[in-house]
């Protein structure tokens, strides 16, 4: 199963892509994903039921954040009401440290994201900071980054024995699903997506 | 150019793509008309010396060279919107080209959104934006 793991709709404040058109687009230029999770910049889009377009398109439309963090843009997967408690969205200077402990406790995950871009990326930081303990797992495709900051990512990856993903992060209509996740298996939903990263089994692929 | 009505129109539907002048000769042509009179727009070692990597595009006129894309593909397009993300400069003298494709029909407002994308030699997307048209 192939997923965009990262991606941004109108809910987000710099989207411009409504999630119908996702559905549209993906099935009219017979992408070869099947399905996208939305990843809303500092938020979790607790009242969007995206059930109805799923069943209409036949695709998976599961939900995301990316939070921001003393080490850049994050993705955070399994978000919950507990794990919003705990951590405050809406801040643009979360400690990742605080972020990979939270989601671990809440049943969630934690992904860095364009790590090669600067300021919103973990490489930098990293650079000056060192590692923080406690990634598994890194965008090693983003759609919107160019091609020295995936290779980038892929050094820091190399390095420190990350997996990767990949993502789109498209925000308009026409970049999603350029770069995506093949899983070995079905992912179904959040908690699936959730336990399918934790496996560390799958690969990040790209069309870019 | 070509008039066209919103039955001619189709999801998915790519816009011709075109390579916009962006010489030094017609960026400044542009600058002094907006009178934009800063000359990291206008001569590269200036800019370099502000830290550039040489002569960048104004972003209006960047944002111009979408909308141009809008017309050049139906000249009787009404623009309504037109909303830019700057993601990186656009270098002056290097090839761009931009692409559009039409991502949204609305029938009974009869309005179209159109995503565009100026990107460099390299595929690296520089501007993008959408546009919301309506085609009378």
């Amino acid at each position: 199963m192939i997923l965009d793991l990262h991606a941004h709709s109108i809910k987000s404040d710099d989207g411009r892509a409504k999630v119908e058109n996702y559905c549209q687009w993906i099935r009219r230029k017979e992408l070869p994903i099947d399905g996208f999770v939305l990843t809303e910049h500092r938020l979790f889009d607790f009242d969007s039921d995206y059930q109805p377009l799923a069943d209409e398109f036949d695709l998976c439309i599961l939900k995301g954040s990316e939070v921001e963090t003393d080490y850049g843009h994050v993705l955070v997967f399994g978000v919950s009401q507990e794990l919003m408690d705990a951590l405050d969205f809406t801040s643009i200077r979360l400690p990742l440290a605080r972020v990979l402990e939270e989601t671990e406790r809440h049943d969630a995950i934690a992904v860095p994201c364009h790590p090669g871009r600067t300021r919103v990326g973990m490489c930098a930081h990293v650079e000056e900071r060192g590692i923080v303990p406690g990634v598994r797992i890194i965008e090693l495709y983003n759609g919107g980054s160019r091609g020295r900051e995936d290779a980038a990512a892929h050094l820091l990856a190399e390095e420190n024995g990350y997996q990767g993903i990949g993502g789109s992060d498209a925000h308009i209509v026409s970049h999603i699903g350029r770069c995506a996740t093949r899983f070995p298996g079905p992912v179904d939903g959040e908690a699936s997506l959730v336990e399918a990263l934790r496996s560390l089994d799958f690969e990040a692929v790209t069309w870019k | 150019m070509s008039e066209k009505s919103f039955s001619d129109v189709e999801f998915g539907e790519d816009l011709p793509t075109f390579e916009p002048d962006t010489s030094l000769a017609n960026v400044t042509k542009f600058a002094m008309a907006a009178k934009m009179f800063n000359n990291r727009f206008t001569d590269h070692e200036a800019a370099r010396k502000q830290g550039l990597p040489g002569a960048i595009v104004p972003g209006i006129m960047s944002q111009a060279i979408l909308v141009a894309m809008v017309h050049r593909w139906a000249s009787n397009a009404t623009l309504e919107k037109i909303d830019t993300i700057f993601r990186a400069p656009v270098l002056v003298d290097m090839p761009h080209a931009v692409s559009g494709v039409v991502t949204d029909m609305d029938e009974e407002e009869q309005r179209i959104e159109i995503d565009l994308t100026l990107e460099n030699a390299e595929g690296e997307t520089r501007v993008l934006g959408t546009a919301t048209v309506r085609l009378s």
